[in-house]
């Protein structure tokens, strides 16, 4: 990465700052977590090596410009969507079914691997390309031509939605948040946004009250599992549930509700909670470090964000600017989400803090985010040196 | 490519336009992020902040654990209202282990409990074990118990590549072996008193009092840990019970105490056999449960329900705060069926007829009466007592024998016959009124069968058969029953023997005879021979008069009330009411009366019942009766039957000589049954003894005389006061 000399001038020193704090508090974490001897597995040792190996995506990333990116879009997204689809036909000696779901890749020696952390970049860059080509073809912006757009976009994530959605909700909801943002950047209409976005939201909304209200006509009639219902019942209630979901929400409150302001400080951890090294990483950040650490670590995110929106403004090529959307509404959906379902703001669905939670294919696949963004900067300088010069 | 200059500056604008969107949309995006972000912060807030004190104080307060602590056993009143077992109270000074303190602090408080109370008595200091000794010598001399283990020792046991813990067990049990007898015997007494009390304090289970002293706490003792209890954490001087018998003699022999059965102490905790069904019931390991008979059977009913408290701990273990999370309730009292006052006037009885007809009696060592009411099942007395040798002093003692009615069985005899005349009616043998010839039977190849009256009685009928009790009429019945219609002097018996004697079995069992009477009592027996099939047809006619399966008396007695209540087998029970405890001495509410419970119909007509039972009135009121001479209350209308039976010795002296039993059946008043009684002495070396009649008419006449007392008491009211005065020493 730093070989030329030429090249180090434009990296992205500010992002490589936050990272930096990010790994460290992954590190923080991850140690505490594992401290409960749930696992024998060194999760600490683990992360830090695919820390490593992300390192290496980034460099990889940084090396395709622009064109090269818009070249290998469609390859990535088709591949993608392959190893969606190979994963459901795939036997159980390499895909097994892990807590009820078939999400992941068992591969001998390298570990598990789950492609739906990749289809999520790979999606950001195909969306990207089509809102990017609409724009290029498309003179003349009409409402017609808007809603040409929607429908590509929608075609662009509903196959890779469609592969997963039955085993993996979380997933699901990170793609159908991607679009979302890239919907909102693309410069469709307000007269087509205000209409969808006020759609969904009543969709969502009358969902609800079917499931408060009358939850029997959603399992006859839409097949709803009583099990997933009862995951929004225990995140509204969580001490009136059993199960793990309100096992999980009440532990994890305790944590973090008694971490108080200032924590109980590295290592003092009172509150068991299971698997708190992947998705409720954030209750032992809470609980250790406080409202003061827990604040630190959302503004960090915020920073994340902040440059991210910098460098999506910065750039004079709206490919880049989409791309930036993309991962900031991949970044914003899991960060929300996660912090959210650990203080009970939102109900639990089992995705990952990025940077933070342990995690080989999550980390990759916001790696590869990161690996994006440092691209673009790399060589949004160049091109600006370019047409200065 | 040719594109117009107003379409190029169209262009332009509208790219700039473009691209200002962008940004603004941009810039939108990055709002809805910092609300979003916000939204967590301001959570976190809430959560961490305005409510992190509540979350915090949840995490110190550990479980609340429930805490059981014993409330006293249901009492036990007999059919008046007086008490028969109660309750003493003694006190207690008890140690709640805590889930935190340490070994060295409870040996701490040990010693300061050693000063203040005495726990020196040699009964205490048998309870050390020597592995108890081991464990105080360690922990009082640390250096020379670690001098012990050698470095070649330890060099040993790394070798073996054990995890600490189990290392350190090594190490801990080479210490243990390597402790001498003399330094083991080398505690003064000072010291072997706080290892007692330091045992029992580390026995019980945490969080639950375990007693350290119940037995002979003075009141000294008990105000001086009274006042030093803030030094002694949890150490707490409460009241614990003894089980109390009203009627008990020095001795402790007492009316029915073999039957009302045995509490287990403290330290035998729960039974071994029941242990986990208790346990599950919510018992704890060293809870006092009824191990034997009444205190068994009712367990339910007696035991009461345990005070529930929740400790609020902190999370070293240290008990907050304790809140009642259930009110504990004493156990519900039993009413007997048994008029105790009844009951020893029999025992009495018994111990007076059967003291004097022992003499030159080396076998007849028991008598066993049986008295229940014919109508309702409930057992107005349950009476036996036994002559035991004390094999220590070699005196011989009598001992309450209550419990042999309904656990040892014997040869009953004629008493039985009234069973055998029905079945005859049953199995269409014989009609009521046939006449029979009485004379001595002689079978090929056996000895000759007759009545007592060697000679014969002639052509009888069933009704003298009964009154004179023929053994012949019966051994012709049993043939017909069998198949063989007629008796050929010196000729073969060819009865279907197994027919024969299970046709016999199952109308006997009809009477209760050979099968459980039901009563509410663990462990009946129900006498021997039944399904055996006899080895020689001969044994068979044996059966119908008595001398081949053995019977219980309680059995006997059920027998005799069937035929008397006009032909319902009724089941007997000895616990009439379940009562609310009342802790102003009388009794409580009632809560269950137990109803009579007829277990079968026999299949006989009215007519032949009827029938039998005028032969059972002639018994003891015609002059040519058997019971006729001995039985002389006749104004109490009694009737019955004798029995007297030939029998191999099979008691505790050894030997199996040829013995009778002597026994009797009856019910008073012959029109209007209110009491069946069966009286067997078994194990008399002559049957010309009468002492089975002299205790039947003795006993009927203690009953209507103790009725007659009863009125009269109610007449004048006080009826029920008399109870109340001598009930609750608690």
């Amino acid at each position: 990465m730093t070989s030329n000399k030429n090249t180090t001038s434009k990296l992205d020193y500010s992002l490589i700052f936050i990272l930096l704090l990010l790994f460290l508090a992954s590190c923080l974490a991850i140690y505490s977590a594992q401290a409960s001897g749930q696992y024998k597995e060194n999760f600490l040792i683990k992360q830090i090596v695919w820390y490593v190996v992300g390192g290496g995506i980034i460099a990889a990333v940084m090396t395709l410009d622009s064109d090269q990116l818009r070249k290998l879009t469609w390859y990535a997204y088709g591949f993608g969507i392959f190893l969606l689809g190979f994963l459901i036909v795939a036997p159980a000696s390499i895909a097994p079914v892990i807590n009820g779901a078939k999400n992941w890749f068992v591969l001998p020696g390298i570990g598990s691997l789950q492609p739906s952390e990749f289809v999520k970049i790979f999606l950001i860059l195909g969306l990207a390309r089509v809102v990017d080509q609409h724009h290029q073809k498309t003179l003349l912006k009409t409402l017609q031509t808007d809603f040409w757009l929607l429908m590509k976009m929608g075609i662009v994530t509903v196959f890779p939605l469609a592969l997963i959605i039955k085993q993996d909700l979380g997933t699901s909801l990170v793609f159908i948040a991607i679009l979302v943002g890239m919907i909102f950047i693309s410069g469709v209409s307000w007269k087509l946004l205000v209409p969808i976005f006020s759609t969904g939201m009543t969709l969502i909304g009358t969902i609800f009250y079917f499931v408060l209200w009358k939850p029997d006509i959603l399992e006859k009639y839409l097949g709803v599992g009583e099990y997933q219902l009862r995951r929004i019942y225990s995140w509204l209630d969580p001490y009136s549930y059993q199960g793990s979901d309100a096992y999980q929400l009440t532990k994890s409150l305790l944590a973090i509700g008694s971490g108080q302001t200032g924590g109980k400080g590295f290592g003092n951890r009172e509150v068991y909670l299971p698997e708190s090294q992947t998705d409720f990483i954030f209750s032992v950040v809470g609980e250790e470090y406080g409202f003061i650490g827990a604040s630190v670590l959302i503004s960090l995110f915020f920073m994340l964000i902040y440059h991210i929106t910098k460098v999506g403004m910065e750039t004079k090529n709206n490919f880049y600017t989409y791309i930036c959307v993309g991962v900031i509404s991949m970044i914003t959906f899991h960060v929300f989400q996660n912090i959210g379902m650990t203080i009970g703001v939102l109900p639990i669905t089992g995705i990952p803090l990025p940077f933070i939670s342990y995690g080989g294919s999550s980390l990759m696949g916001n790696m590869l985010g990161i690996g994006l963004i440092f691209s673009i900067r790399y060589h949004y300088k160049k091109y600006m040196f370019s047409t200065t010069a | 490519m040719v594109v117009q200059v107003g379409g190029l500056s169209r262009l332009k604008k509208s790219k700039q336009k473009k691209k200002s969107n962008i940004s603004f949309r941009l810039n939108l995006i990055f709002f809805c992020v910092f609300i979003l972000f916000a939204t967590l912060i301001l959570r976190l807030g809430i959560v961490q902040i305005v409510f992190g004190e509540d979350y915090k104080r949840e995490i110190e307060q550990k479980e609340v654990v429930p805490i059981n602590s014993s409330v006293p056993r249901g009492k036990i009143y007999d059919t008046n209202g007086k008490l028969v077992v109660g309750n003493t109270p003694l006190k207690a000074i008890t140690y709640t282990r805590s889930t935190s303190v340490k070994q060295d602090e409870m040996l701490d408080i040990a010693k300061k409990l050693a000063n203040l109370i005495s726990k020196d008595s040699e009964e205490d200091f048998k309870l050390i074990t020597k592995r108890d000794r081991q464990d105080y010598w360690i922990m009082n001399h640390p250096d020379e118990a670690t001098a012990k283990i050698k470095k070649a020792d330890k060099e040993r046991l790394e070798k073996k590549e054990l995890d600490k813990k189990e290392y350190d067990k090594e190490i801990y049990d080479l210490t243990r072996e390597r402790i001498t007898e003399e330094e083991l015997n080398s505690f003064s007494k000072q010291e072997l008193e706080v290892l007692a009390i330091f045992r029992e304090m580390s026995s019980g289970t945490t969080l639950s009092p375990h007693i350290i002293k119940n037995k002979n706490v003075t009141d000294e003792e008990y105000a001086i840990v009274s006042e030093h209890l803030d030094t002694l954490p949890g150490v707490d001087t409460t009241s614990d019970w003894d089980r109390y018998f009203a009627f008990k003699d020095d001795k402790g022999n007492g009316p029915l105490s073999s039957v009302l059965g045995k509490v287990t102490s403290s330290k035998e905790g729960l039974p071994k056999d029941s242990l986990d069904y208790l346990l599950s019931k919510g018992y704890s390991r060293n809870d006092r449960v009824g191990k034997s008979y009444i205190e068994s059977q009712y367990e339910d009913v007696l035991q009461g329900q345990k005070e529930t408290v929740k400790n609020v701990t902190d999370k070293a273990g240290n008990v907050l705060e304790s809140q009642v999370y259930r009110e504990g309730k004493s156990g519900n009292d039993l009413v007997l069926s048994i008029d105790i006052e009844f009951q020893k006037r029999v025992d009495e009885i018994i111990e007076q007829k059967l003291g004097s007809a022992r003499a030159g009696q080396p076998y007849m060592d028991r008598t066993l009466v049986s008295v229940m009411n014919p109508k309702t099942g409930e057992m107005l007395a349950m009476s036996g007592k036994q002559y035991v040798k004390d094999k220590e002093t070699n005196k011989t003692e009598v001992q309450d024998f209550a419990l042999g009615n309904m656990t040892t069985s014997y040869s009953m005899g004629s008493a039985v016959k009234g069973a055998t005349v029905l079945t005859g009616y049953q199995t269409g043998a014989i009609k009521p009124g046939d006449y029979l010839n009485d004379r001595p039977l002689k079978f090929k190849g056996t000895q000759v069968k007759k009545s007592w009256n060697t000679s014969g009685f002639g052509s009888i009928n069933d009704l003298y058969a009964l009154k004179r009790s023929s053994n012949v009429y019966m051994f012709l019945t049993a043939m017909k029953i069998g198949g063989q219609q007629t008796y050929v002097p010196n000729g073969p018996l060819t009865i279907d023997k197994v027919a024969a004697i299970n046709t016999f079995r199952k109308n006997f069992a009809e009477f209760g005879l050979g099968i459980r009477t039901g009563i509410d009592l663990p462990g009946e027996q129900t006498g021997y021979g039944g399904g055996q099939i006899p080895a020689d047809a001969g044994k068979v006619l044996d059966f119908a008069i008595g001398q081949y399966d053995t019977y219980t008396p309680l059995q006997l007695v059920q027998y005799i009330s069937t035929i008397a209540n006009g032909g319902y087998r009724i089941q007997p029970h000895i616990v009439k009411e379940i009562h609310e405890p009342n802790n102003t001495g009388e009794l409580g509410p009632i809560i269950e009366e137990i109803a009579p419970t007829v277990l079968n119909r026999i299949d006989m007509k009215d007519s032949w019942i009827d029938h039998v039972k005028d032969g059972l009135e002639l018994v003891v009121n015609d002059p040519q009766g058997t019971g006729y001479g001995t039985i002389k209350n006749k104004q109490y209308k009694i009737a019955g039957k004798t029995g007297t039976a030939q029998a191999l010795y099979d008691g505790p002296l050894g030997g199996h000589p040829m013995l009778w039993n002597v026994t009797f059946v009856g019910y008073a008043p012959y029109d209007n049954p209110e009491i069946a009684v069966s009286v067997v002495v078994p194990w008399s070396t002559t049957d010309a003894t009468h002492v089975n009649l002299e205790i039947a008419d003795e006993v009927f006449k203690a009953y209507f005389e103790l009725k007659e007392k009863h009125l009269n008491e109610g007449k004048t009211g006080s009826e029920g006061t008399e109870g109340t005065q001598t009930i609750d020493n608690n």
